[in-house]
């Protein structure tokens, strides 16, 4: 027993060490889709770590992108209805009752600001787009620049 | 008389002792009595090959100390498999952490995936360009002025 215990934290001192990355963005609902929804076929998900993007610098970059897939827009709306809570709502845009477009500034974790972005299109195809942001520069600093750069 | 005062037993007593000691016969009083006979210092030459086999029984009993030792050995070793480990995740993160799933077919190339990310970026604000159109309909003066026509003609 005393020896398990050993093993145990041995094992928990290796994971935080490893993990670190994994954590910010796991206690999130929008997790759920770039696992249920990242790997099929009509779908794009991208993670960039510690990368300079056309002048962006991103500690985590994830999104993905959802063509012809309604169920899926429902379900991000729903894990986006509980991500926003204790978040700013930046932006929000809605069609016929239903939100298309949402920019959320979420509460900092540790020294990272972090952002999501969603939009849904219906013209000239259904396409969603869910972008996960953390970064080490301020969250407005970042929307700033991505709107600048449109 | 003087031996008896400070090592509580005589000599004798604990040659007795021992000889009973090493035929199994001793009580736990009486090994008491003989460890504290053999803990002290000083004695004869001829206690110290059993002041050695006392004083292996008493190292065996400090089970704490052998513990904390334990421990350092057990916190050392897993603080250095948390360096390496983070050493690893710190080098390797920036290479193999960059990836794109398209269509289900994993891409690892580092401009490839750049590319699928800004145009995720460009996808998600397009839509900025529907709120502005909104916000030049509402300055439109002809729409406001046709929206006005409609209420004054409920008017007449």
């Amino acid at each position: 027993m005393k020896s398990m215990n050993k093993y145990l934290v041995l094992l928990l001192i290796t994971g935080f060490g490893v993990f670190p990355g994994l954590k910010a963005q796991s206690d999130l609902q929008i997790s759920k889709v770039f696992d249920q929804y990242g790997e099929r076929k009509g779908v794009v998900m991208v993670e960039l770590t510690d990368e300079m993007l056309d002048g962006y610098d991103f500690s985590l970059f994830k999104s993905i992108t959802i063509k012809d897939n309604t169920a899926a827009g429902e379900f991000i709306r729903k894990c986006l209805a509980k991500d926003e809570i204790g978040a700013k709502k930046v932006k929000q845009v809605v069609a016929n009752g239903v939100p298309t477009s949402i920019y959320l500034q979420l509460p900092r974790k540790e020294q990272l600001y972090r952002l999501i972005l969603f939009n849904e299109t219906f013209r000239p195809e259904h396409k969603i787009t869910l972008i996960y942001i953390e970064s080490e520069n301020d969250s407005e600093d970042v929307l700033k620049l991505i709107l600048k750069k449109k | 008389m003087k031996i008896s005062i400070k090592h509580r037993i005589s000599y004798g007593e604990a040659d007795r002792l021992i000889e009973r000691y090493y035929d199994g016969l001793t009580t736990v009083e009486e090994e008491k009595r003989l460890h504290r006979f053999l803990a002290q210092s000083g004695l004869p030459e001829r206690y110290q090959p059993e002041q050695a086999i006392f004083g292996y029984f008493e190292k065996k009993k400090r089970k704490p100390v052998f513990r904390i030792q334990l421990y350092i050995r057990w916190a050392s070793a897993a603080a250095a498999v948390a360096v390496v480990a983070f050493s690893v995740q710190r080098f390797t993160a920036g290479k193999y952490s960059d990836y794109a799933y398209v269509n289900g077919v994993k891409i690892t190339n580092v401009n490839e995936v750049k590319s699928q990310a800004l145009a995720s970026i460009s996808d998600v604000t397009t839509d900025n360009n529907e709120v502005e159109k909104s916000f030049e309909n509402l300055n439109d003066n002809e729409l406001m002025q046709q929206q006005l026509d409609v209420f004054s003609g409920l008017g007449e």
